[in-house]
C-alpha cells in the first residue's frame, strides 16, 4: 500500500527516499542503481525495499 | 576495564561512523554492540489516540507507521518511561508526512521530515494525538537507536613472498579495514580484493587479537557519539548494579 517506513531487515529508515526515487526512476527514466547510490541507500536489503515497492493507495481508494 | 584500550576513527559522521577499538576482549566488543541495539532508550510513538481517520488504512496500520518514525532524543533529558505528546492533523487531498507531526516539546521532533505516512484523497482526513514513550530496543525494535551495528576483527596483511611467474591470481576478498605496513586501510579503497593491492605477491591474512572495527549507523534519533557513549554507560551502570547487589 504505502511505502514501508523502515527496511524490514536492518531497520534503516527508507520511506523518506521513496518519492524522489519514484519520480526519478519512473518519470525521468534514470538508472535505479545510480539513483539509489545517490540517495545513500547502500545495503541490498534497503535497496530492495524501494525497488520492489508498488503504491496501491490509488487502487484501493475507491473501495473505502 | 583496567587495561589499556584505544579508539581510532576511520570514518566519522553524525549518523554513520567506523572506528577501531584496540585492547578489548571479544566479549566486551559484543557487549557494546548489544548494548547499542537493546539498552539505549529512544523516544518512539507508542500510543495513538485517533480523533478522525477516514484514510484507506486502518488505525493500527497508521499507528505502526507512526511508531517507526525516528524521533530526535536528546541525551540525558528524558528517563525511561517518560512520554512526550505529538499531534498530527492533515486533510486531503495530499499526503501526511512525518514532518507534519507537531511536538509539544521543542527538543523532540521527527528525525526525518519526508517519510510518507498516508496518502489522503479528497475529503479524507487524519487527525491523531500520539504519546511517544522513552523505551529500549529490548521492548520493541522501534526503540533501537542503532541500525546495522556490527564489528569485525582488524586484519593484518603480511607479504610473505612472490607468486610464481604466470600464475593466475585468484581474488582474495577481504572486508572492513586492514592493517598493512602499519597503516589502516579501508578494504573498499582497493575494491575489497587483495590481489589489486598486492599484485603478484603472496600474502597472509591474520586477525589482530583484541582489535575490533565497529560499523555504527543510527536511525537519526541521536548521533553516533551519543549512541556509543550511552551504550558504554549502560554497561557500566549494570556492572555497578551487580556489584551492589552481590554482597559477600
Amino acid at each position: 500500500m504505502m511505502v514501508p517506513v523502515r527496511c524490514f531487515t536492518c531497520g534503516n529508515v527508507v520511506g523518506e527516499h521513496w518519492e524522489e526515487f519514484k519520480a526519478r526512476t519512473r518519470e525521468d527514466d534514470e538508472n535505479p542503481k545510480a539513483v539509489l547510490d545517490e540517495l545513500g541507500v547502500e545495503r541490498a536489503c534497503c535497496r530492495r525495499m524501494l525497488v520492489s515497492h508498488k503504491d496501491l493507495v490509488d487502487i484501493v481508494a475507491p473501495y473505502q | 576495564m583496567s587495561e589499556q584500550y584505544e579508539v581510532e576513527f576511520i570514518e566519522r559522521g553524525d549518523r554513520e561512523a567506523t572506528f577501531l577499538v584496540r585492547g578489548v576482549t571479544p566479549a566486551f566488543a559484543n557487549g557494546v554492540r548489544r548494548a547499542m541495539l537493546a539498552d539505549v532508550p529512544t523516544l518512539s510513538i507508542d500510543e495513538v489516540r485517533v480523533v478522525e481517520n477516514s484514510s484507506v488504512m486502518f488505525d493500527e496500520q497508521i499507528g505502526l507507521r507512526l511508531g517507526l518514525v525516528p524521533l530526535t532524543t536528546p541525551r540525558d533529558e528524558f528517563s525511561e518511561g517518560e512520554t512526550v505528546t505529538l499531534a498530527l492533523d492533515v486533510e486531503g487531498p495530499g499526503t501526511a508526512y512525518s514532518g507534519d507531526l507537531v511536538s509539544s516539546d521543542d527538543l523532540v521532533s521527527p528525525a526525518e521530515e519526508n517519510v510518507p505516512i498516508i496518502d489522503l484523497k479528497e475529503g479524507q482526513r487524519l487527525e491523531i494525538e500520539a504519546d511517544a514513550v522513552m523505551d529500549t530496543g529490548k521492548e520493541h525494535a522501534k526503540h533501537q537507536g542503532g541500525v546495522a551495528v556490527g564489528y569485525r576483527h582488524l586484519q593484518r596483511i603480511e607479504v610473505v613472498g612472490d607468486n610464481e611467474a604466470f600464475e593466475q591470481d585468484d581474488p582474495r576478498i577481504v572486508r572492513g579495514v586492514i592493517e598493512a605496513e602499519g597503516e589502516l586501510v579501508p578494504a573498499e579503497s582497493f575494491g575489497n580484493d587483495l590481489t589489486n593491492r598486492y599484485e603478484g605477491k603472496e600474502v597472509e591474512v591474520h586477525d589482530v587479537p583484541n582489535a575490533f572495527v565497529f560499523d555504527v549507523e543510527t536511525d537519526g534519533s541521536m548521533s553516533v557519539d551519543d549512541l556509543v557513549l550511552a551504550a558504554v554507560d549502560s554497561i557500566g551502570d549494570r556492572a555497578d548494579e551487580l556489584a551492589a547487589a552481590v554482597q559477600l
